[in-house]
C-alpha cells in the first residue's frame, strides 16, 4: 500500500492499517518491560505545505543530511518553525483561507485538495534512525505515537506503515513485516491540518507535531492483546467481578492465563486458571491472522463475599494480575493492573457513587506546561494531583481530549473522579459572531464524518475503560448536537458499562434530549438559571461540565452554586473551568526578563488573546489568589 | 494673642498655605502640613520619615480586570476613570477644638503668633468630580493631641451616576514600602469572594502584584482591621538613617478594605503584560469604603452577582485612624 497525500482531504480516511484500540495495561517479559523509547533528537524539515515537502524522505537511501533536528516529543512550532497561535472558537484559518467542510452544505465532491494542496499547511518530515533493544529482537513489535498532532504519515525502511488522525489518543502500527535488528529508518511526516482539523477546534494554542512518547514494543508469544475487567460493588457491600480478555498466540497453541485479584495487603480474594484453546475461527473463539490468533477468554460475575470500595475518600485499589502460560507452563507475559469496586447509578433523577450522592466538586484541566506546552511529564502531573488534594477537587474532566495514559492511573490512585472526554470539538462549525448557526456544523447529521467520530470516541473508550476512576464518558465538547454524536451515545450505551454519558451540546438542539447525555449538562448557567431547570420538571441530574470561569481576577460568586448543592439533590455540582493558565514561557528583549506570552503576542492573528489564561493556577503552577476560595468552597461538600 | 491660644498640646503653624500640625505623642514626634490649595494632607512625618508624596485623593476607580472588560462594565462605568484621575478640589474647611475659624490664609493668617497650641484639629476638604452629574466627596482630618488622625470620608450619593468600581481614598508615599501587616483576612478577598479568607494577622513581604496575564486590578483585602504599613527607604538627601518604620491605619467603627501596591489603577491598567508595568517606586495605599465583586460566572457578559455592586447612588460613608 502507498500513502495517499488526498487522506489529508478525506473525513472518511482517518486511520489506515492502524491496530485496533485497546486496553491501556503495561506488561513483562521476565520482569522486563519489553518497550524501547524512542524520544530523543530525531532529524527534522519543516515544510510549508505538503507542496513543498520532501516527498521522498522516506525512501531509505533519502540523503537526510540537510536535515534540521528537533527534539520528540515536541511541538513543532515551540521549536521555532511555524507561528504561534492561540484561537479559541474560531478555525485557526480565519480570515487566512475560506474553507467550509467536506459533504457540508449539500457537497458531493468532498473538496478534494483543501489541505493536501493548500499554499499554507506546514509538514514535519521526521527521520529516525535505530537498532532494536535486544529484548524486542525476534519478535512482533508495534510502534506506538501517543500523541502525534494532527494528521500522521509512518514509513519504516521505505515500506508505507500506515497513517492516522486523532491528535490526542495512541496510533499503534505493527512494524514486524519489515522491521530490522539493526539499522532501521523510521519516517514519520506530520501534517499540521487535515479534516480532522475540524473536530480538533479546541480553545487552545493549535500546534502540530509529536508531542507525547513514541515507543517500540514487542509483543511476546502469549500477549494480553486486551481486557476489560469489570468490577462492581453489589448492594449487600460485596463484589461481583466480570472479565473479557484477548490474547494473541500463534496458530494451534494453547496457552494458560492465570487471573488473579488481590486487596491492597495482597491477599487473595479471586483466583482463576482461563485456558487459552486454539478453537476454529468464530464468535468467542480464535481467529485466524497471519499466522497468530486471537484467543478470548472470560470470567462471567464472580461474587466476592465483602470489598471495599474505591471512592475519593478511601481509594481503595486492588491489583488484578494475569500470568499467561504457554502449552508447558513456561511463564511468557505477566501484567499488573490497578482496579477498584464501585457502582453508578441514577435513582430517581439523582446520580449515586457507591450509594451516596454523588457530589462534583470538579475543575476542566488542559494538559499544560509553559515551557513545553501540551508536552508534559511525570512531574507536572503529579504536582497537579497533589493541587486537586489540598484544594478539595475531587474530579477532573479531560477538557478537550485524552490526556496522556499516567493522568488516568493517577487519578485511580489518589481518588479523582474522571470525565473522559473524547477528542472532539467542532465548536467554529455552529457558533458564529456568538450565536447558534449550524449551516455547517461538523459531524452533524453527515455520514460522511460519522466512522470519524465514532473511532475518537471506540479510542477512548477502549483505551482508557479499565480505570475505576472514570465515571462519565464524554462524547466532546461543544459540537452541537446531530444523529452522528447520537450515535456515538448509543455506542456507549450498548456497552452497558455501568458509567454515565456525558454531552453539553444537547442544550443547542434540544431535537436529541432524550437520545444523547444521561445528564443535563449546561456550562457557565448562572444560579437562577440552574434553579429554574431544576423548578420545572427537571428530567436529568444536572451538572455543570464548566462554571466559574477563571480568567484573570475572578471566582467571585461561586458560593451561589455551592448553596444549590444543599438545596436540589439533582444539582450535583460541576467543574470549573479551567485548571491552569495557558501562557508560554519566552524572552522579553525589553525588560531582560523571561516572561509570560499569551494569544496575540506571537503575531498571530486572528486570536483571542489573554483568553488563554483562565486558570486557578497561573502558568507556571502557583496557585491564583482565588484558590483559598475554591478550597473552601470545596471543603463544604468532602 | 491669647484668643488663639487653645491650650492643648498641638502645636499649629498658620501658613501661607498651608497648617501646620505638630506635637509628639506616644514617644514619637510628628510634623503634618495640611494644604489648602492641594486638597488635602502634604506631608505627614514621624520620627523623620515622611510619607505623603502627594496629597491623598478620593479613588473611584480599579484597573479593570477581565471580568470587567468582558461584561462591558468599562463602557456602562468609564466615567469613573476620569472621575479618579481628574478629581477637583473646591475648598477646605478649618477647625480648631470644634469651632470652625475664618480661613487663615493672608492676610487673615497675620493675626497669629507662630505659638499657638490646640487640643485638637480638623480640616474639611471638599472634591467634585469633573463629570457632567457631579459627586460630591468631602475628606475630613482631625488630628488629636497624641497625634492620631481621624479621617472620615463621605461620598455623596446622585442620581443618573453608574455603578462604581471602588470608592476609596488614595495616600501615595514616596517610596516602596517594604511590606505591610494587616489584621483582617488570608489572601486577597473581595465581596463576592471572601468566604475562603481566614481571618487573622498577617504579614506581607513587599508589595506583590499578582501577576494575571493582563495586569488587572489585584491585592484586595476587605473586612480589615487595620494595616500597617512598613518603610525604610526615603527620598531625603540626608544622610540621618530614618530606619525602618511603620504607619498604621485602622478602622474606627467599621472594617475597612485595602490595597498595597507600587502602582495606580492607572498604571496597572496601562500594561498589557506584567513586563510593561514601570519599575516600582512608591507605594499606593488605598482604603477603600466600597468594593466592587470581581464575579465569575463567565468572563464574556455575565455581571458581578447584584449584592456586589457599589451604588453610586447612595452615599458612602466610612472612617478610619491613622498613627
Amino acid at each position: 500500500m502507498k500513502a495517499d497525500i488526498t487522506w489529508l482531504d478525506d473525513p472518511e480516511v482517518f486511520r489506515v492499517n492502524q491496530l485496533k484500540a485497546h486496553s491501556d495495561h503495561r506488561y513483562f517479559v521476565e520482569g522486563m518491560e519489553p518497550v524501547q523509547n524512542l524520544n530523543g533528537v530525531w532529524k527534522f524539515c519543516y515544510s510549508p505545505c505538503a507542496g513543498a515537502r520532501p516527498v521522498d524522505f522516506y525512501k531509505e537511501d533519502f540523503d537526510c543530511s540537510g536535515f534540521d533536528e528537533i527534539a520528540v516529543p515536541g511541538h513543532i512550532e515551540l521549536a521555532g518553525y511555524d507561528k504561534i497561535h492561540y484561537i479559541n472558537t474560531l478555525y485557526p484559518w480565519e480570515g487566512h483561507i475560506y474553507r467550509r467542510p467536506a459533504y457540508s452544505l449539500g457537497d458531493r465532491t468532498g473538496r478534494k485538495g483543501m489541505f493536501s494542496e493548500a499554499s499554507y499547511n506546514p509538514v514535519g518530515s521526521y527521520i529516525r534512525k535505530f537498532d532494536l533493544d535486544e529484548a524486542l529482537r525476534g519478535k512482533r513489535v508495534i510502534i506506538s505515537f501517543e500523541g502525534a498532532e494532527q494528521a500522521v504519515y509512518v514509513w519504516l525502511n521505505g515500506q508505507f506503515i500506515g497513517y492516522a488522525e486523532d491528535s490526542f489518543t495512541p496510533s499503534e502500527f505493527d512494524l514486524t513485516s519489515c522491521v530490522r535488528d539493526r539499522g532501521n529508518v523510521l519516517a514519520v511526516e506530520v501534517h499540521k491540518r487535515s479534516t480532522a482539523a475540524f473536530l480538533e477546534d479546541q480553545d487552545f494554542f493549535r500546534f502540530f507535531g509529536i508531542f507525547r512518547d513514541v515507543k517500540l514494543k514487542a509483543k511476546p508469544a502469549l500477549h494480553l492483546e486486551d481486557f476489560w475487567a469489570r468490577p462492581v460493588l453489589l448492594e449487600n457491600g460485596g463484589g461481583c467481578f466480570s472479565l473479557d480478555m484477548t490474547v494473541s498466540l500463534k496458530a494451534g497453541r494453547k496457552g494458560i492465563a492465570a487471573v488473579r485479584l488481590e486487596d491492597a495487603e495482597g491477599k487473595k480474594i479471586l483466583e482463576r486458571e482461563l485456558p487459552l484453546a486454539a478453537a476454529e475461527s468464530g464468535e468467542g473463539g480464535t481467529k485466524e491472522k497471519g499466522g497468530w490468533t486471537e484467543a478470548f477468554a472470560a470470567l462471567e460475575n464472580s461474587r466476592i463475599a465483602e470489598v471495599i470500595p474505591w471512592s475519593h475518600d478511601n481509594p481503595y485499589l486492588y491489583t488484578l494480575s494475569f500470568q499467561l502460560l504457554d502449552e508447558k507452563q513456561n511463564l511468557i507475559e505477566t501484567v499488573s493492573y490497578q482496579t477498584g469496586f464501585s457502582r453508578l447509578e441514577i435513582i430517581d433523577r439523582v446520580i449515586y457513587f457507591n450509594g451516596k450522592r454523588l457530589i462534583i466538586n470538579g475543575v476542566n484541566r488542559h494538559e499544560w506546561s509553559a515551557d513545553t506546552g501540551r508536552c508534559i511529564g511525570h512531574s507536572e502531573m503529579e504536582q497537579d494531583i497533589r493541587c486537586f488534594l489540598k484544594n478539595h477537587i475531587n474530579a477532573v474532566r479531560t477538557s478537550h481530549y485524552p490526556n496522556q495514559i499516567e493522568w488516568y492511573g493517577l487519578c485511580d490512585t489518589y481518588g479523582i473522579y474522571v470525565m473522559a472526554e473524547t477528542n472532539l470539538e467542532s465548536h467554529g462549525s455552529w457558533q458564529k459572531s456568538g450565536g447558534v448557526e449550524p449551516s455547517w456544523n461538523v459531524p452533524g447529521d453527515l455520514p460522511e464524518w460519522k466512522e470519524a467520530v465514532m473511532d475518537r470516541l471506540r479510542t477512548n473508550y477502549e483505551t482508557f475503560k479499565n480505570h475505576v476512576s472514570i465515571l462519565f464518558w464524554s462524547l466532546g465538547n461543544e459540537s452541537y448536537a446531530g444523529d452522528d454524536i447520537e450515535a456515538m451515545n448509543r455506542w456507549i450505551k450498548e456497552k452497558k458499562d455501568g458509567r454515565l454519558v456525558h454531552y453539553e451540546g444537547v442544550v443547542n438542539n434540544r431535537k436529541y434530549n432524550d437520545t444523547i447525555s444521561d445528564v443535563e449538562s449546561r456550562m457557565y448557567a448562572a444560579p437562577q438559571d440552574i434553579v429554574s431547570y431544576l423548578e420545572n420538571d427537571p428530567q436529568k441530574p444536572f451538572l455543570l461540565c464548566e462554571y466559574m470561569h477563571d480568567m484573570g481576577n475572578s471566582m467571585g460568586g461561586m458560593s451561589s452554586y455551592m448553596e444549590l448543592l444543599d438545596r436540589y439533590e439533582m444539582y450535583q455540582g460541576g467543574f470549573i473551568w479551567d485548571f491552569i493558565d495557558q501562557a508560554i514561557w519566552a524572552w522579553d528583549e525589553v525588560s531582560g526578563r523571561k516572561v509570560l506570552r499569551y494569544g496575540g503576542d506571537f503575531d498571530d492573528r486572528p486570536s483571542d488573546y489573554e483568553f488563554s489564561g483562565n486558570g486557578i493556577l497561573f502558568a507556571d503552577r502557583t496557585e491564583k489568589p482565588a484558590m483559598q476560595e475554591v478550597r473552601y468552597q470545596y471543603g463544604l461538600h468532602k | 494673642m491669647d484668643c488663639t491660644n487653645r491650650g492643648g498640646s498641638l502645636q499649629l503653624v498658620y501658613g501661607e498655605g498651608s497648617l501646620g500640625v505638630h506635637g509628639a505623642g506616644n514617644g514619637k514626634s510628628f510634623h503634618y502640613i495640611f494644604s489648602y490649595g492641594r486638597g488635602g494632607l502634604e506631608s505627614l512625618v514621624t520620627d523623620g520619615m515622611e510619607w505623603i508624596y502627594r496629597t491623598p485623593a478620593p479613588a473611584f476607580w480599579r484597573a479593570l480586570t477581565d471580568n470587567d472588560r468582558g461584561n462591558g462594565f468599562h463602557q456602562k462605568s468609564g466615567i469613573w476613570s476620569a472621575a479618579d484621575r481628574y478629581i477637583k478640589c473646591l475648598g477646605a474647611a478649618v477647625f480648631v477644638d470644634k469651632e470652625e475659624i475664618a480661613m487663615p490664609v493672608a492676610p487673615e493668617n497675620n493675626r497669629y503668633s507662630g505659638g499657638e497650641t490646640a487640643g485638637e484639629v480638623s480640616l474639611v476638604y471638599t472634591f467634585e468630580t469633573i463629570l457632567e452629574k457631579t459627586a460630591n466627596v468631602t475628606v475630613e482630618y482631625t488630628v488629636s493631641g497624641d497625634g492620631q488622625i481621624l479621617v472620615r470620608v463621605h461620598y455623596k450619593g446622585a442620581e443618573g451616576l453608574p455603578e462604581l468600581p471602588v470608592f476609596g481614598l488614595r495616600f501615595l508615599m514616596p517610596t516602596c514600602a517594604d511590606g505591610f501587616r494587616y489584621e483582617g483576612l488570608s489572601g486577597e478577598t473581595y465581596p463576592d469572594r471572601k468566604q475562603g479568607g481566614i481571618p487573622g494577622v498577617y504579614e506581607v513581604e513587599g508589595m506583590p502584584v499578582t501577576p494575571y496575564l493582563v495586569p488587572q486590578d489585584c491585592g484586595m483585602h476587605v473586612d480589615t482591621r487595620w494595616v500597617e504599613v512598613k518603610r525604610s527607604k526615603v527620598l531625603s538627601n540626608c544622610r540621618e538613617p530614618v530606619g525602618s518604620q511603620s504607619l498604621r491605619f485602622s478602622m474606627r467603627d467599621k472594617e475597612f478594605a485595602f490595597s498595597c501596591l507600587p502602582y495606580t489603577s492607572q498604571e496597572l491598567e496601562n500594561a498589557t503584560h506584567q513586563e510593561e508595568l514601570p519599575p516600582p517606586r512608591r507605594t499606593v495605599l488605598s482604603i477603600f469604603g466600597a468594593v466592587r465583586g470581581v464575579g465569575g460566572i463567565d468572563s464574556w457578559g455575565s455581571e458581578v452577582e447584584a449584592p456586589y455592586h457599589v451604588d453610586a447612588r447612595k452615599d458612602i460613608e466610612y472612617s478610619f485612624l491613622i498613627n
